[in-house]
């Protein structure tokens, strides 16, 4: 276990839960429902999200498959500093995103998997051990060649 | 494009009879509850929405029901071994499983989807309806309620005005258990992303398992007959047609028509997912019986480069060239299966796999065999399945390409044919082999090396030089290498290989070597094997559809390849 990253799975469900609350954003929006600015924020949160986690960070052992353009995002998510570096941080913010849209139900699944995706991440610094501070700058840069 | 549909006519007709099935199951659905006078009043509060939403069930119904299927080894391999007078293109076809699973999957998340925000609008239109206060249609449909003397009367789940969405989902077993299955879809889609699947394969098998809550979760789903129609007994009476706009006068005893009364929709999942959930179960079953039989190693070989070879034999252990196996090592972990390749010929009496470092558990594996002191760890095999590789024999030329750790099913295949040939094997067809070994650089396949020359040295003996004609291309090679290799070019022998056949440097022309077997054969037909990476897939296949000749008559090129 100890070789698996399991941050490329929380990556994978990070941007698969932005997705999701994208989603359910817009239904909740478009059909006008109840409480429906819990899905406009949800819209928000998504694409807040899908842009953090698009770029693939390096892996540690390997060659990293880059995500088609990638390159341009990265340069925008650099900008975020520390918040995209630290694994810690990374599992707060998107447990903190994903609280506002567990209050309404199109929206809830984005919620749970958004959470999923944040104790992933909390379980890559905490209890496996590897360092908190794993995704250095040089990381978020595409690989070589 | 002519060639392509000859080539994979089967694969098209199965991919175009599910897509034809689920687009007439979800049509079917659609217009019975779009149209049906049992849900007229139900659509009065959910409109069309209702309509979405069960057509989608009904598919993922339908393909709940075929993603097990793909996923029974064993009775794929029977299948298989049974279809002897449609080898070619069935066996063919079963190769795809893999990929048909993959489909059916997609086709399932894209279901899930609309049957989900289907339902977050019915959801959405009985709060609103339980809410209103407007006195039409919809109101009285939902104010009808459990209370009523005549029974099931009715049609809104919502039914006090101070229940959330929110709280309806949760509480009811459709609302929690459709929850809790779709984030378990989401968990499995996620972790089987093909990076994920090849870089820490773990992840993969470990969460994949947790479609068991999927399909438990999908069982139960139904319950609790939320989906309501009008009853056959209260259509009599009420019939929407005449009934419906007279709807403030139901409750006038003198008046014709009567309330309407509901039931609901039974659970009808558990139709579709039993008898492939019966048959899966018996596979691990099989499965697990089979792994069970006792393993004894015979030789334990240390190749360089970290390389670890395991000759074993099992009673009752039979196998074709080019099949796989599953290994297990309680030692190292209980639950884990692993596929190799096995690299043994049928002909010998035992069966043998190369295990090359490229993970947790395979780096502890080689760790474990090579302790000197310590006792062989015990080893438990399932297997072994099949691939196209059986096929090879019936081609009369056949072109063997392996890239990399590719190479590993073509040892079994390279040796079984010597064995045969020696034999003058009636089964063989084959009267030249052409392979190609691409790969950076040989240091963890020094043992296909020596395999390569040891052949290379028999067939001189024999005199059939033709039978084999290898092609080895190193594609990671540099000016020292290819300094050396300009200097000594008159040698006999290849520097790098020892080889009879020289080292190519770089990549093949593909071009070039169609075309070039293309005129040597021009009656034959030519099955091209591959074991290599996508890229090269694509570069193959197009080649077998570019030299393939439309006359039947002339060179055919027949692709087929490995998956794990």
């Amino acid at each position: 276990m100890g070789q698996i990253e399991w941050a490329m799975w929380a990556n994978e469900q990070a941007l698969a839960s932005g997705l999701i609350l994208i989603t359910g954003g817009i239904v909740a929006t478009a059909g006008q429902f109840t409480q429906w600015y819990f899905g406009a924020y949800s819209i928000v949160a998504g694409v807040f999200v899908c842009l953090l986690e698009y770029p693939r960070g390096k892996r540690r052992k390997g060659s990293t498959m880059e995500r088609c353009g990638q390159k341009y995002m990265t340069k925008v998510v650099k900008l975020f500093g520390p918040l995209s570096r630290n694994y810690y941080v990374r599992a707060f913010l998107h447990l903190g995103l994903s609280v506002p849209a567990g209050f309404l139900l199109a929206t809830i699944l984005g919620t749970a998997c958004l959470a999923i995706a944040s104790g992933i991440y909390l379980l890559v610094s905490g209890v496996c051990g590897q360092p908190a501070d794993a995704m250095t700058p040089q990381s978020l840069q595409p690989p070589a060649g | 494009m002519a060639n392509c549909l000859l080539n994979h006519w089967l694969s098209v007709l199965v991919l175009v009879m599910w897509l034809g099935l689920n687009v007439f199951l979800f049509v079917n659905a659609f217009l019975s509850y779009e149209k049906g006078d049992k849900y007229y009043y139900t659509r009065e509060i959910l409109g069309s929405a209702l309509a979405w939403a069960r057509a989608s069930a009904r598919c993922l119904n339908f393909n709940s029901m075929l993603i097990l299927f793909p996923m029974c080894r064993n009775l794929l391999s029977f299948l298989r071994g049974t279809c002897s007078f449609c080898r070619r293109t069935l066996r063919k076809q079963l190769d795809h499983n893999l990929t048909f699973h993959k489909l059916v999957a997609y086709m399932i998340c894209l279901h899930t989807a609309i049957h989900i925000v289907a339902h977050l609008f019915n959801f959405e239109r009985y709060d609103r309806s339980r809410q209103s206060t407007d006195g039409s249609l919809a109101s009285v449909l939902s104010s009808l309620s459990h209370q009523e003397k005549e029974g099931d009367s009715w049609l809104n789940p919502m039914q006090t005005t101070n229940m959330t969405v929110i709280y309806m989902t949760l509480t009811s077993i459709p609302g929690f258990t459709g929850v809790i299955i779709t984030i378990v879809l989401v968990l499995m889609v996620t972790s089987s992303m093909e990076f994920i699947r090849r870089s820490y394969f773990e992840v993969f098998w470990y969460t994949h398992h947790i479609f068991i809550i999927y399909f438990i979760g999908l069982g139960i789903h139904g319950i609790g007959g939320i989906v309501r129609g009008q009853t056959e007994e209260s259509i009599k009476e009420n019939h929407p047609y005449r009934c419906a706009e007279f709807f403030e006068k139901w409750d006038d005893h003198d008046f014709h028509c009567k309330s309407p009364q509901f039931e609901g929709n039974s659970a009808e999942s558990w139709k579709w997912i039993l008898a492939p959930g019966v048959l899966y179960f018996f596979e691990r079953i099989l499965r697990l019986y089979r792994s069970q039989q006792q393993v004894m190693i015979t030789k334990v070989v240390m190749h360089p480069s970290k390389v670890l070879e395991l000759q074993m034999i099992k009673r009752g252990f039979s196998m074709e060239v080019g099949q796989y196996i599953f290994v297990n090592c309680p030692s190292i972990s209980y639950l884990e299966w692993h596929p190799f390749t096995l690299t043994s010929a049928p002909e010998e009496d035992f069966f043998s796999i190369h295990v090359r470092a490229a993970g947790d558990w395979t780096e502890n594996l080689i760790k474990a065999f090579e302790q000197q002191n310590s006792p062989i760890p015990k080893i438990e095999v399932d297997g072994p399945f099949g691939t196209a590789s059986e096929d090879v024999f019936q081609y009369e030329v056949a072109m063997l390409i392996g890239a990399g750790i590719g190479v590993t099913p073509f040892a079994s295949i390279l040796k079984s044919i010597w064995y045969k040939f020696q034999h003058a094997d009636h089964n063989l067809k084959t009267q030249t082999i052409y392979f190609y070994w691409i790969c950076r650089e040989t240091g963890a396949f020094a043992w296909f090396n020596d395999l390569l020359a040891s052949l290379e040295q028999e067939m001189e003996e024999s005199g059939k030089v033709g039978f084999l004609n290898f092609r080895l291309f190193l594609t990671g090679w540099d000016n020292n290498i290819a300094g050396h290799a300009a200097l000594n070019f008159d040698k006999a022998t290849d520097i790098l290989t020892g080889l009879k056949h020289k080292t190519f440097f770089g990549r093949p022309m593909w071009d070039k070597e169609f075309s070039t077997i293309a005129t040597i054969h021009p009656k034959s037909v030519v099955g091209v094997f591959l074991c290599g990476p996508q890229a090269l897939e694509k570069c193959l296949r197009k080649c077998c559809h570019q030299y393939s000749s439309l006359d039947p008559r002339k060179t055919q090129f027949y692709f087929n390849k490995e998956n794990f």
